[in-house]
């Protein structure tokens, strides 16, 4: 059993807002939403304070934003259709790029691990993949339309170069580069509903998925020769579903995070409420059992929620009712 | 179901879901006459009654039916539902004209009856020649067989108006390149011969990018143009009075079919009547219980004299109709004087984004390039926007690999992936004779006959288009979480 204590309440947004993104030094959160700013907070003592607000860009609702791993790009997606590529090397941050394509509302933005891939998803079925060249240009390298709904996110593998997709159409995808192309080469089948949210564990070798249909599942990667004698393709990993979470949210869940430090696997959910998981492990295999929840952690739906990739057990989380919180996870 | 239609299109509101507020809002047809009063009335039963208010008489208005024409029009809720779309533009429309035709000559009712032209594209026909392992001259005359065993009257290759096509774009980008300087967008041309470009950039990008688009129409165009216009009044017969069919490895291309700039509001009557893709075609000659390898091969008509002796021609430059490897080959020739046995072209970012340029003494005279597939497009489209795009000419097309990989051709089977298909096809398809279009001395002829000289109005209407900015509906309602 642990506990999640809040440690700050962070107010600024005039609207709801969408996501919360950690830097890749956990110094700093970006948070986005309805108000069509980006606001990056930092701490000043025990105070967390915002220090950017980064708007005037984005016409309609930014929707989720990304780091690139060395930290000084930050992406922005938004219902205006389009992504927008911030750079802070210059001091403060300034938006160098103006991506377009996307038909209409952009959901989900993803740096991958090398930096040099930017992975876009929306409501238009289509995942891009961007490609940064040289001059910091961003070209578009490939479109895929393997959804036939509205893709809600998209997410890099930690060590792969392989891309995961999830959507409204029930299903989670995988991507690979094929040639000069990317192509969808699995499709993962479980959830009865809306696939809102994904992420991996520390390995590359687990991931979480949490869905409308208020479950959370965990899924393994079996590699080419597995010992449980799973049947693969080519020298591509077969994922399958391992165990499945009910009960714990009465409404859809929005958002999962799997923390790389301690294993601990939070979800944030329509019902106002964060819950967190451990795992144990028993003769029949891991199970994930509750370790805490916070009944009404935000006045209103919690859409995003992320644990701090330095700072042990400290989490984020943002709601519609407009405010974030931060969280200090103990035993 | 997947859809056949081009990931471009597929992008551009091709969603089977319609909001409330989308809903289509032509139920009935009114009919008006001037100066009266009218009404409508709704019965019990959700008819429409129209209401004449002197007579006192009540007529049932028909539900009007909404045609992709209407769908066109309107950037709202065009579905990916086949049975919407394809209704007019599959086989069974064919064979509905056909079993109308039969009979309307059983019982004596001649001025009925419609001559049937069909017109078979080069990449079909390699397309089914590879299915059933026929050499493309051998597909040509069993697919000749093959309709009119059916009842169809003639059956033509698009090539010849491919000749046309090349023709003009090869000479509008000529005019677009002395006039660069003049004219703001001018350059670069980009090729119209995709529907599925086209229509996504009149629905995506509008206004700034449709005037660099060449005003050329494709081939399966200036085949309706010729069919119904020329070749109705060699007959001796009117354009209404032609059941014209096209032959496409292209899905897009019924949508092409189906614009306003291609249908005729004095005969009432398209260019093309129905587009049947290569697919549907094999998909008939199942529905006949006949192999294509088996049918009775008949010669091919010659009307046009789109033959060299008893041979098929075809064009350089690949599978998607050659046009920038005409394009740069005629503009170097006229602009600078310069020939070349070969042209080099090299693969930029990926197989489907290739460049060929002009050189003299170290210096590029003209740069053009090869896009194919969504994303190459959308990076042609985004250089264009930020003033950044080199090129002097671009062949664009929607499909990854160009027209040979239509969304409308045979799909690979057992054992046999898509790559090795394609490659076989593009094989057959590369076996025929090439020849420039300036060389087809039937085509030279009708400039003269047909269109009254090259720079003709009649040859500008007959071989030139407009695209038209398709306005976004915006509203609350069309937002979805």
């Amino acid at each position: 059993m642990g506990q999640l204590k809040e440690v700050s309440c962070l107010n600024g947004h005039t609207d709801r807002v969408w996501n919360v993104s950690w830097n890749p030094t956990g110094t700093t959160l970006a948070t986005c939403g309805g108000d069509k700013t980006v606001r990056l907070w930092g701490q000043e003592g025990d105070s967390w304070v915002c220090k950017t607000i980064l708007q005037d860009n984005h016409q309609r609702t930014v929707r989720s934003t990304a780091w690139s791993p060395c930290g000084n790009l930050l992406a922005t997606v938004s219902f205006d259709a389009t992504v927008g590529i911030w750079d802070r090397r210059s001091g403060e941050f300034e938006c160098n790029a103006t991506l377009e394509g996307h038909e209409n509302e952009v959901k989900s933005v993803a740096w991958a691990p090398s930096g040099k891939l930017l992975a876009t998803c929306g409501r238009d079925k289509t995942v891009w993949i961007w490609e940064i060249s040289e001059e910091d240009e961003f070209e578009c390298a490939s479109v895929l339309h393997a959804h036939t709904q509205d893709v809600k996110k998209v997410l890099w593998h930690p060590n792969l170069p392989i891309l995961m997709s999830c959507s409204y159409d029930d299903t989670i995808k995988i991507h690979k580069e094929d040639g000069d192309d990317w192509t969808s080469f699995q499709t993962l089948e479980s959830h009865t509903s809306t696939v809102w949210s994904i992420d991996f564990d520390s390995t590359g070798e687990r991931m979480v998925s949490c869905s409308d249909d208020m479950t959370v599942k965990i899924w393994q990667a079996y590699q080419p020769g597995n010992k449980e004698g799973i049947q693969t393709t080519g020298k591509d990993a077969t994922w399958k579903n391992l165990c499945t979470l009910s009960g714990y949210h009465s409404r859809t869940i929005y958002d999962v995070s799997w923390c790389k430090l301690t294993g601990l696997i939070a979800t944030a959910g329509g019902d106002d409420k964060l819950c967190v998981f451990e795992e144990e492990v028993d003769s029949t295999g891991p199970t994930f059992v509750l370790s805490t929840a916070i009944t009404r952690a935000h006045n209103e739906d919690v859409n995003s929620v992320e644990w701090n990739p330095k700072v042990t057990g400290l989490l984020a989380s943002s709601s519609d009712s407009g405010d974030v919180k931060i969280w200090q996870y103990s035993v | 179901m997947a859809s056949h239609f081009s990931g471009a299109l597929q992008l551009t509101d091709l969603d089977d879901f319609i909001t409330p507020s989308q809903e289509c809002i032509k139920p009935v047809k009114i009919e008006r006459r001037p100066g009266k009063t009218g009404a409508i009335k709704l019965q019990t039963d959700g008819t429409y009654m129209q209401v004449d208010e002197e007579a006192g008489v009540e007529v049932k208005l028909e539900k009007a039916k909404i045609t992709l024409n209407d769908c066109l029009a309107c950037s709202g809720c065009i579905t990916s539902a086949e049975s919407v779309l394809i209704t007019q533009q599959s086989q069974e429309e064919l064979y509905r004209v056909l079993s109308k035709n039969q009979e309307n000559r059983k019982f004596g009712i001649h001025n009925e009856v419609y001559t049937v032209v069909i017109s078979i594209s080069p990449q079909s026909r390699a397309s089914l020649a590879t299915k059933y392992g026929l050499s493309v001259v051998e597909a040509a005359r069993k697919l000749t067989g093959f309709f009119k065993k059916l009842g169809c009257d003639h059956v033509f290759d698009t090539t010849f108006a491919r000749d046309f096509s090349l023709i003009e774009s090869q000479r509008e980008f000529v005019q677009r390149y002395r006039n660069r300087n003049k004219e703001n967008k001018s350059l670069p041309m980009l090729a119209s011969a995709c529907p599925g470009w086209v229509c996504y950039a009149e629905k995506t990008h509008g206004s700034y990018i449709l005037p660099y688009i060449s005003t050329t129409k494709s081939p399966q165009q200036i085949m309706g143009s010729l069919v119904k216009d020329h070749f109705s009044s060699m007959l001796g017969t009117t354009p209404e009075r032609i059941f014209h069919v096209t032959v496409m490895p292209c899905y897009d291309k019924k949508l092409e079919a189906s614009r306003e700039d291609f249908y005729s509001d004095v005969y009432r009557t398209r260019d093309v009547n129905c587009v049947l893709s290569t697919g549907e075609v094999d998909a008939m000659s199942q529905q006949e219980q006949i192999k294509l390898n088996d049918v009775e091969s008949v010669e091919l008509d010659n009307w046009f004299n789109c033959l060299d002796g008893a041979d098929l021609v075809s064009h350089d430059g690949g599978g998607s109709g050659g046009y920038l490897e005409h394009v740069i080959r005629y503009a170097a020739k006229e602009l600078f004087q310069l020939e070349f046995s070969e042209l080099n072209y090299k693969t930029l970012r990926n197989e489907d984004f290739r460049e060929v340029t002009v050189e003299q003494d170290g210096k590029i005279l003209l740069r053009c390039a090869l896009a194919y597939g969504f994303r190459n497009i959308q990076n042609v489209v985004q250089k264009l926007k930020r003033g950044k795009c080199v090129y002097d000419f671009i062949e664009v097309m929607a499909c990854p690999v160009g027209c040979l990989n239509g969304g409308g051709q045979i799909r690979p089977p057992e054992g046999v992936t898509a790559k090795e298909l394609l490659s076989q096809v593009s094989d057959v398809y590369g076996s025929v004779n090439s020849r420039t279009p300036t060389e087809n001395a039937a085509v030279a002829a009708l400039y003269g006959d047909w269109l009254g000289g090259a720079d003709s109005e009649k040859c500008h209407n007959a071989l030139h288009t407009n695209y038209h900015q398709v306005e976004k509906m915006v509203n609350a309602l069309n937002i979805k979480w």
